[in-house]
């Protein structure tokens, strides 16, 4: 079965509707993506299915159990952690403060603080930082540390929204053989990209969106690369 | 000549003290909502006057009192919070404004109906004469409103920077959304800083009546100016510049009423606020850009 399941969800911000019947799969223990053109309503499937946005229609399900509309502290709750947009990290927070706000509803202290020495392991750079104001650190370390703040929920599926989004091209294969770690470490990911090339190497299974509806699903191999990169960046309407 | 100049400092930094509280109540609420709380003032005299009718009533004592004002400000912060903010949180922020606004006048008749003379007698803090020391005199009072302040701005920072609450309340005054997908109930953390402002408008409320000994219809508007202006002297949205607007604003006031008179004292506070405002000083201009 899988891990997560969206069935004809439609969300709109006012009159327009910017997800029109999405329906999708993630199967536990893979890495899914989810490509298509800017505007095709990929942030707000991934925000829809972290609660911060309310279906108007649809089941969002988790584990077999409907999440839809939930407040998103109870989706955090169920074992989602979202890699938002634009990373958001809380600036004026140190990075040790802000990984500990990643796992606020924890209270098994010793846990997290062990959780916290496995994300300076893994990520050097924000050891290094751990004390400094998050707003002070490069686009890429706050990238790094806006993953790391998401796992420190341990999340079930995470979720990551155009993670090398404004980053040199270094950082972003950094970001990539981060997220290839992850899961080879048995975590289940939702990947949306822009960076169709990068994001099909390190896929299992994609999906295209374009104007609001998935219209192609498949293995990687499944479309020449091209055809796939095309339609990811203009969408199939600009044929 | 000198001794003036620290005599009147020392009398604003009381008063400034006072306005420091009321900032700081009105900078948590700004800090987490994004929308100014007209009705924090009316909300304070509201709990002011449950204070003034229980002692005329039950003839309590001030500690009593002081819980009592506390109390009814938090019950009526409670009542603003539901009517005004829960509703618009996502919606317009003028919309929030204007129903708080609604919401103080209903704050300001009910004031006067319950006492219905324009001014009422509350038990002092201290009804002795003022210590003196050397050349200065220090009004009791004044001293235990300096002691109070700094315990709560102490208190505030500690859970602020010590506690998971605290973390809780930074993250969303940072970034709303992130906070949501920390996992951060956010409408709940809302709700008790809400509470918290109140509780602390509350406390100033209370220490300013007692201090003066009476309670006027005008409390209320009162607070809103004072805590409104040391917010803004202070950089919307910065708690450190609350309190530092406050003594600033508390500071100004007393100076000059004594060189320029008391009419124009009001007027150079809001004089200096439009000239930081017009000159666009840096610590003005950062945060309430975003
Ligand atoms: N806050 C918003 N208010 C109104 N429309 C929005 C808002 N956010 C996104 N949209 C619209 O919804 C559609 C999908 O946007 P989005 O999910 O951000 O796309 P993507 O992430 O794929 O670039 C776009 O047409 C966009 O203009
Ligand atoms: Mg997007």
């Amino acid at each position: 079965m899988s891990l997560l399941a969206v069935e004809d969800v439609v969300t709109a911000y006012g009159k327009i509707e910017a997800l029109k019947g999405v329906s999708l799969e993630v199967a536990e223990g893979t890495i899914t993506c989810l490509l298509g053109p800017n505007g095709a309503g990929k942030t707000t499937l991934m925000m829809t299915i972290a609660g911060i946005l309310k279906p108007r229609r649809g089941r969002v399900l988790l584990g077999g159990t409907d999440i839809a509309g939930q407040a998103p502290h109870a989706i955090v709750a169920r074992g989602i952690a979202l890699v938002p947009e634009n990373r958001l990290v809380f600036p004026a927070m140190t990075v040790l403060e802000n990984l500990q706000a990643g796992a606020f509803q924890r209270r098994d202290k010793a846990a997290v603080a062990e959780d916290v020495e496995r994300m300076f392991t893994r990520f050097p750079r924000l050891k290094e930082r751990h004390a400094q104001q998050a707003g002070t650190l490069s686009g890429g370390e706050q990238q790094m540390l806006a993953v790391a703040r998401a796992l420190m929920s341990r999340p079930r599926l995470l979720l990551m929204d155009e993670p090398s989004l404004g980053l040199a091209p270094l950082v972003v294969e950094e970001i990539f053989r981060i997220i290839a770690e992850l899961h080879r470490d048995g975590t289940t990911i939702f990947l949306v990209e822009q960076n169709a090339h990068m994001a099909l190497k390190v896929a299992q299974h994609f999906f295209l969106i374009e104007q609001g509806k998935v219209t192609f699903s498949g293995d990687p191999g499944a479309l020449a690369e091209d055809e796939v990169i095309r339609r990811a960046y203009l969408g199939s309407a600009q044929q | 000549m000198l001794a003036d100049l620290v005599q009147n400092s020392l009398d604003g930094l009381a008063a400034g003290a006072a306005y420091a509280l009321l900032a700081l109540g009105f900078t948590l609420i700004f800090g987490v909502l994004r929308r100014a709380n007209l009705s924090y003032g009316p909300a304070i005299m509201f709990g002011c006057y449950a204070a003034a009718l229980t002692h005329q009533h039950f003839g309590a004592g001030l500690f009593m009192l002081a819980l009592v004002t506390i109390a009814g400000a938090v019950l009526a912060g409670a009542y603003v919070e539901r009517l005004c903010f829960a509703p618009h949180r996502e919606g317009s922020a003028i919309a929030a404004m204007v129903a708080s606004f609604a919401l103080w006048m209903q704050f300001e008749e009910l004031a006067a109906l319950v006492l219905p003379g324009h001014l009422y007698a509350f038990p002092m803090l201290h009804e002795g004469a003022p210590l003196a020391l050397g050349a200065f005199t220090f009004r009791i009072d004044a001293l235990v409103l300096l002691a109070v302040a700094i315990l709560v701005c102490a208190s505030l920072w500690w859970m602020l920077y010590r506690s998971r609450f605290g973390l809780a309340v930074r993250a969303v005054i940072e970034q709303p959304t992130a906070a949501s997908l920390a996992g951060i109930n956010v409408p709940r953390v809302l709700v008790r800083v809400f509470a918290l402002a109140s509780a602390i408008g509350g406390v100033a409320g209370y220490l300013v009546v007692a201090s003066n000994g009476q309670i006027t219809p005008m409390l209320g508007m009162w607070a809103t100016l004072k805590g409104l202006l040391a917010m803004m002297l202070g950089g919307l949205g910065s708690l450190p510049g609350a309190v530092l607007g406050g003594l600033a604003l508390g500071l100004i006031e007393a100076h000059s009423q004594w060189y320029l008179g008391p009419q124009m004292r009001d007027l150079i506070a809001y004089l200096l606020l439009f000239v930081l405002l017009a000159a666009r000083v840096p610590w003005m201009t950062s945060r309430s850009a975003s």
